[in-house]
Order: structure tokens, then sequence, then C-alpha cells
């Protein structure tokens, strides 16, 4: 019996030859772990230096703000001071800070810098959204409040994973992103379709996704139960990684023609048409077509679904000889200074101040109301990530979540419409 | 553990139904915040009075996919704060799980559970043998396989903290 690429990495990170799902591992990794100032005392971070304790490597310490941003709420400054003394006090280099004007959604600078290694398993300390650097061949999971746990041991537990292989065929139609194919796989497996699991997303249309796409794809994996999400790396994915670290000594892996899959599903997305997530339910995934018309006063363009550079040309495209509708306001999170300057250059930056949206820095940013945050009653169409009651502020607000092109020219018309228009023909 | 069930059907996403994140973050606005504050509010957008009903040392009794949605942990630390001695599920968001159990709260997946137990129901677990009674129904016993003993030590330290602190105080001699 073959093995998939999960087990194969696991394996090797715990000293084993084979594992099988259901065995319980102590595994290590050489990669560096990632906290954000956002979350880091919460989660144990304060402890060590209560305790006066040594952490495993302080050179493998990175801290990066991917969500206080240039935000003058959420405790922000106080944050950043607290966890900069940390740092000093515990040994982390002064290179290893990723503060604002260099920093950007954790786990999208984490794959930029390529810190999760095809083949090793990546631990971070914030957000379940690092599932992303599965695109990588990674296995990658969230420390959350075990991060100093993990900090102090330089040793993390699993209980290894069932693998469900997804095999997704098709090309969606020119206004979907590779969101819309994951919302999609999302709404047929359901909520709990995948629990406790690992997606492996292969088939011809992630193999002729660029890595934005893919990692885009890869980081929606917790809402259907899934622990994290992985492909297997290919001449695009070393491709990436060479361009931004030296290969030799990468040991990056793939599963098995005769690997043990927990199941095997196969989903067409041919002539997929843009998907909806309608509030408050973040698992009841519909068809744009079902909600348009509904009037709406703030947008949202960004987010490690969204946030990465194809989906700002993405939105540019619609709002390009566009402006937005007087009684909104469009942010456009740019999810890392690397997508910000590309934007430059293609021109999409120029076409969002154009048609009057409002650009703040690289972050997660308005995903959970750090910047142009919500109140009771505004109606927001979002390419965030989560849509329940209060996420971007205001108890009664409401979003519901989409591509950029669908948010691009909802923000346009004052309301939710199709963007095919701008896409039909050209 | 002996306690009485509180039964939840349907997905508790973590950041709403079990604890709503917006109030977390307008709390944490205001200093520390602490697994008794956060008790208080509770899977109130299921059931407004359930921190008022739930007695310590009860069970939370839920579907699958218990603790959906994000790697939060302020869920876990809502139901402890509560007074819920374990969650009892059909099985587990996997960062739900094991925020719980660094946090010092059991979650025990047990396919079954929903259909074997209702609300007010008398149960008795035993997180070592594997075991649930439910002494309201005779004779109705469920087994499942236990945790490892090294995330059992973790329970019975009272989460992950307090069992590392005495191996690492003082270890950076600063």
């Amino acid at each position: 019996m073959g093995q998939t690429i999960i087990e194969k990495i696991l394996a090797r990170a715990s000293g084993r030859a084979t594992v099988a799902p259901g065995d319980y591992l102590e595994v290590t990794t050489s990669c560096p772990t990632v906290m954000a100032p956002h979350s880091a005392m919460d989660k144990g971070a304060g402890l060590i230096t209560e305790w006066n304790a040594k952490i495993y490597d302080p050179t493998k310490v990175m801290l990066v703000d991917g969500h206080l941003g240039a935000t003058a709420s959420h405790g922000a400054a106080e944050k950043r001071k607290a966890l900069r003394e940390w740092a000093a006090t515990v040994g982390v280099p002064e290179e290893n800070m990723w503060d604002l004007g260099r920093s950007g959604i954790e786990n999208m600078v984490a794959v930029e810098q390529v810190w999760a290694l095809p083949g090793e398993c990546y631990f971070q300390g914030v957000n379940g959204h690092i599932s992303t650097a599965g695109a990588l061949g990674s296995f990658a999971s969230a420390l959350s409040f075990g991060t100093a746990a993990y900090l102090l041991r330089g040793v993390n537990w699993v209980k290894v994973p069932q693998t469900i292989k997804l095999v997704v065929t098709g090309e969606p139609r020119a206004d979907c992103t590779p969101r819309d194919v994951s919302e999609y796989v999302l709404g047929q497996l359901g909520p709990s379709g995948a629990v406790g699991a690992i997606l492996e997303w292969t088939g011809p249309y992630i193999d002729a996704l660029d890595m934005e796409g893919r990692f885009a794809i890869c980081s929606q994996a917790l809402f259907t139960g899934a622990w994290t999400a992985i492909m297997n790396p290919d001449d695009t994915t070393m491709r990436w990684v060479g361009e931004r670290i030296d290969t030799s000594g990468l040991e990056p892996q793939t599963s098995d023609q005769d690997a043990d899959f927990a199941a095997v599903l196969h989903f067409d997305v041919d002539g997929l048409t843009p998907r909806i997530v309608p509030p408050p339910q973040r698992h009841e995934i519909h068809d744009l077509k079902d909600y348009l018309g509904i009037k709406i006063n703030r947008g949202f363009i960004g987010s490690d679904a969204n946030g990465w550079l194809r989906d700002m040309n993405h939105a540019a495209r619609v709002l390009k000889g566009n402006t937005i509708a007087h009684h909104v306001i469009l942010n456009i999170t740019p999810g890392t200074p690397r997508v910000l300057k590309g934007a430059v250059a293609s021109g999409a930056f120029t076409t969002f101040l154009e048609s009057e949206c409002v650009v703040p820095t690289p972050n997660e940013g308005m995903e959970w109301g750090a910047n142009t945050p919500l109140t009771d009653g505004d109606v927001c169409i979002a390419s965030a990530q989560t849509n329940y009651p209060g996420r971007m502020g205001g108890k009664t607000s409401q979003i519901f979540l989409a591509n950029p092109a669908v948010v691009a020219a909802s923000c346009i018309a004052g309301e939710i419409v199709d963007p095919y228009e701008y896409f039909e023909g050209k | 553990m002996r306690g009485n069930a509180w039964k939840f059907s349907g997905i508790l996403d973590v950041d709403w139904e079990i604890c709503s994140y917006l109030l977390v973050r307008q709390l944490a606005d205001k200093g520390p915040v602490t697994e008794e504050m956060l008790g208080e509010h509770c899977l109130v957008n299921v059931d407004p009075d359930f921190p008022k009903k739930v007695r310590k040392g009860d069970f939370v009794v839920a579907g699958p996919n218990m603790g959906y949605g994000h790697d939060h942990d302020h869920a876990s630390m809502a139901l402890k704060g509560a007074g819920v001695a374990a969650v009892l599920c059909e099985n587990s968001a996997p960062y739900f799980l094991r925020n719980s159990i660094d946090h010092g709260l059991p979650v025990i997946e047990l396919p079954g559970i929903m259909a074997a137990v209702d609300t007010g129901d008398d149960l008795e677990v035993d997180l070592r043998a594997g075991k649930v009674v439910n002494h309201s129904r005779p004779g109705h016993e469920l087994t499942f396989t236990p945790l490892p003993d090294f995330l059992l030590d973790v329970l019975d330290a009272g989460g992950i903290y307090p069992m590392l602190k005495p191996r690492y105080e003082g270890s950076a001699g600063r």
C-alpha cells in the first residue's frame, strides 16, 4: 500500500518509516514559526517571560503583523509594543520583526518567503487559514493556544489524519476566481463533510492554476471541518520556491498512486458561475443569481482568499472606467507589499483610485473590522473569509461573501449584481 | 465525572454560537479576558439562559463538527468558564479539540452520542476507561477509544501550561 503526501511528511517529521491514520506522533520541523502581535500574548507567550523560560530556538520565531495594520483600534499600539518587548527578552533577532511597511497577512507572507517548506511540517502561531501553505506541499497547521507550548518544547503532537482526495476538472466562467471553486466544493461537501481530514486538491483544474490561485483554494479548508489542505508539488510549485529560496536540500513529497485515501471525490466546475455566501452561516453556499438586487453600502476586497495580485487585477477589470456608487465605500486591501507593488505595476492601483476606492496598507484590515469597520445596519459585500455577526463590527451588520468581480460590480451598482457583463466576449 | 447533559443540535461555530467573537474583542479592549467572563456568554446565541441553567460539572453534547470555524480558542474558555466539565460530540473540528485540551477541557469524539442522550440526562464519564454511562437510560453505556496518556496528563494538570510550568520555569536563567 502506498502513502499519501501527508503520511510521508509526517513519517519524515517523526523519524518513522511509515505512519497510518490514527497514529499519535511527536513531530519536528526546520521551518520557523510565525506569531502576530494582535494575538501572540493571548496564546501563552506572556507565560514564557513570566516564567523566565527559554524557548527552543529564538531565531526560528518570525513576528508578522498581519492583522493590526494601521488601525487605531484593537489595542494596536499596546499589542505591538508588548510583542517587541517580549521578543527582546526572549532573544528574537531584530530582522525577524515583520512590522508595518514590510508585513502583510501572515499566511501570505509565509508562502511568499517560503517559510513553509515542501516536504516539511509548518506550524504557525496564528490563523487556521495557514492551510494556504499546503499549496507548497507542506503540512501546514496553526498552533493557536498551544503556540507557547511549541516554542518551549520545539516539538508538536499530531494524530495522523485521513486524507480526502479531491479531483477537480473543468473551467469556471471568466468572472470566477479559484475562491468560487473552493466555495462550490465546500457547498458539495457540507460543513461536516471532511471533519478532521486533510483535503488533497488534485486534477487538471489545479494543475493549470498559478500559485496564487492554489494558495487561495487551500486557505479555506477549515470551513469543511478539515484540519488543513495540501497539493502535490509540481513544476509550478518548484518555480515559485526556486525564485525565492535555495532549493538544494529540500525533499518535496507526493502521494503514491496506490495511497489509501479515505475518499476520492470528483468535481466538475466547467461553466461554474460565481458563488455567494449570505449571512450568517459560513457553510451555506449559494449561486450568486439567487441574491441579485440586495442593496449594499460597503464593499471589501482582500483576505487570504482574495487579496492576491490576481484578485487585484480581477477587480480592476470591472472597475476600469467606472466609479463606485456615492453611498458606497469600497475597501481594497492588498494582502502583502508584494501584491501592492504588483498592483501598481499592472495599473490596477491607479484604477482603484480613479474608481474612488480606498486602499489601506497591506493587511487583513477590514476582514476583522480593523479599518473601515461596519456598524449596525450596514450591508457589506466582501471577498473576506467569514460572515458571522459582528465579524467586521456592528452586531446587526450583514456580510455577503463573494469574489472580487462580484464585489466591484456590486459597489458600482449599489446592489448585488452579476459581473459577467465585464467579462463577456472580452 | 458525573453531571447532567445539555444537548445542542446543528453547527456550533466557535465565533458565534459558542461565544461571539465581537464580544471577545469588545471585552479585550477593556482588559484581560477570563474564562469566567466568557462563561457568562457561553452558547447564549442558541439558548440565552444556558449560562444560568448549566451547573458546574455538566456536559455539553453536540453533533458533528463541534467547534466549527476558526482556530480561535475563546470558545473553549467560554465552555470551561460556564462550568462545563467535558464536551461529548459526534466529532470535533480539529482546532477546537486541540485548543480545548490545551485549556484543560476534555473533548470526546463519540459517534452515536446524539441519539443516546437527551438534555437533562444524568451522565457518568470515565476518560481513562473510555466509557459513558447514561444513568437516565438504565443499561445504556457507550464506549470510546480513550485519548492517549500524554493528553490525559494535560487534562489532569488542568491544561498544557499548568503541566509545563514546573518543567520550564526559570529555564532561561535571565
